[in-house]
């Protein structure tokens, strides 16, 4: 267990899907809990307008049913990003990953503005296409380790895993727009309402530095 | 041997995959490069299937949800982008099939025959039988109790799988459970698809 981010506190079997907390996974894992907790409870800012040369400002109105429909979605972007922290499948990492790409675009799509809109698709199509290395990095690992488990193979007792699918998954990771590239999401930005926008930027970085620990494996 | 017709799969697919990219690279239209993405779509499942074991057919569905769910968030958020109002839709409004009993004779059949298959199988060809009464009869009602019975069953089937795994002992209730929780799950699915149309709860 040498190559685990720490000695697990508790491992959660399910047949061979495992969930185990080390203490690395165990802190990314409470901070997308807390920050979901806090997407929970709270409420949208308001974006404000303010014209140059003058005081008239203006702040954006939201609607309940978008404001509704993006805290949801944010709420699904913590829950996936949960799962991503704690799982201890290759596989099921790569699923989570892709669901917060999903959701990262679902929490600006709701909002009526054709800019938003328009980086929500374009990035939508970048993710989509992140898919193909993303599963790829994970069907190498079980082509040439014969095993998913991420117990397994810091075990060191399975064949080594071969560099391009460590490459594959963390293309992949980055094309579901994951830090240290999401500035290329920036246009996505320009949504209002601030604790679900970060929701997106927090999860990504949590994903990042969750894929980091992935690849040190095998 | 096994490992060489491995890695020659893995180049054709990945070369497949290249050929996609550079498609969707070329391509500026946006709904062009939309359509584009099923070409992507395939290779990534591809790379999967190559594994050709019972793990790597496990593995395929959840890919396979994952990318169709970012492909209908992406089509929904392509129509709002281009102003696309929802088109209504009202079956095949063809007089011939909407009168005549052969559509009925031929879902009750597809229905009957999903049945006994059971499992994602018989939901399929129950389902096709329920999409295909719908469409030949423009069927407008309230469908909202039929997702409610889909969500239902699909609580079932899981409800199975948590038997399987804590009470392996009483596995017959749990197959059982599992086979018509699916059957029915993914038999009303199907049938929804097309007759919810985004109405009412708006």
């Amino acid at each position: 267990m040498s190559n685990l981010a720490g000695i697990p506190y508790y491992v959660l079997e399910f047949g061979d899907e495992l969930v185990y907390f080390t203490p690395y996974t165990i802190t990314l894992f409470l901070l997308a809990l807390t920050f979901t907790i806090f997407v929970l409870v709270s409420r949208p800012e308001r974006q404000v307008d303010i014209a140059f040369g003058g005081d008239a400002y203006t702040t954006k109105e939201i609607t309940i049913s978008e404001m509704r429909f993006r805290r949801f979605m944010a709420i699904a972007c913590g829950l996936a990003s949960m799962g991503a922290m704690v799982t201890g499948d290759i596989f099921n990492f790569t699923l989570f990953t892709a669901m917060v790409g999903i959701t990262n675009v679902g929490i600006v799509a709701a909002v009526k503005s054709p800019h938003v809109q328009n980086a929500a698709f374009q990035y939508g199509l970048v993710a989509l296409t992140a898919t193909v290395p993303l599963f790829g990095g994970a069907a190498v690992y079980a082509a040439a380790t014969g095993s998913l488990s991420m117990i397994e193979l810091a075990k060191g007792t399975l064949p080594a895993v071969p560099f391009v699918a460590k490459a594959f998954l963390v293309l992949g990771v980055i094309g579901e727009g994951m830090a240290p590239f999401y500035a290329a999401k920036a246009e996505m930005f320009r949504a209002p309402g601030a604790p679900y926008v970060i929701m997106c930027s927090l999860s990504s970085l949590l994903i990042f530095l969750r894929v980091i620990e992935v690849v040190m494996l095998g | 041997m096994m490992w060489g017709q491995y890695s020659y799969g893995l180049l054709v697919v990945l070369i497949a995959a290249a050929i996609a990219f550079i498609a969707l690279a070329m391509e500026t239209d946006d709904l062009h490069r939309f359509l584009l993405l099923d070409l992507i779509e395939i290779p990534s499942l591809a790379v999967i299937a190559l594994l050709g074991t019972d793990l790597a057919e496990a593995l395929v569905l959840p890919g396979l949800t994952v990318g169709i769910a970012e492909q209908l968030a992406l089509s929904q958020i392509y129509c709002v982008k281009e102003r696309i109002s929802a088109n209504p839709v009202h079956g095949l409004n063809i007089e011939v099939i909407a009168k005549a009993d052969a559509p009925l004779i031929i879902s009750i059949f597809l229905v009957v025959y999903g049945l006994i298959l059971s499992g994602f199988t018989g939901g399929g060809v129950a389902g096709l039988g329920l999409v295909f009464f719908f469409m030949s009869r423009g069927y407008k009602e309230d469908l909202n109790l039929l997702e409610m019975a889909s969500g239902i069953s699909w609580a079932v089937w899981i409800f199975a799988f948590f038997v399987f795994m804590f009470l392996p002992q009483y596995w017959y209730v749990a197959l059982m459970c599992a086979a018509v929780g699916i059957v029915l799950k993914v038999t009303v699915k199907m049938s929804l698809v097309g007759t919810m149309w985004g109405k009412g709860d708006e």
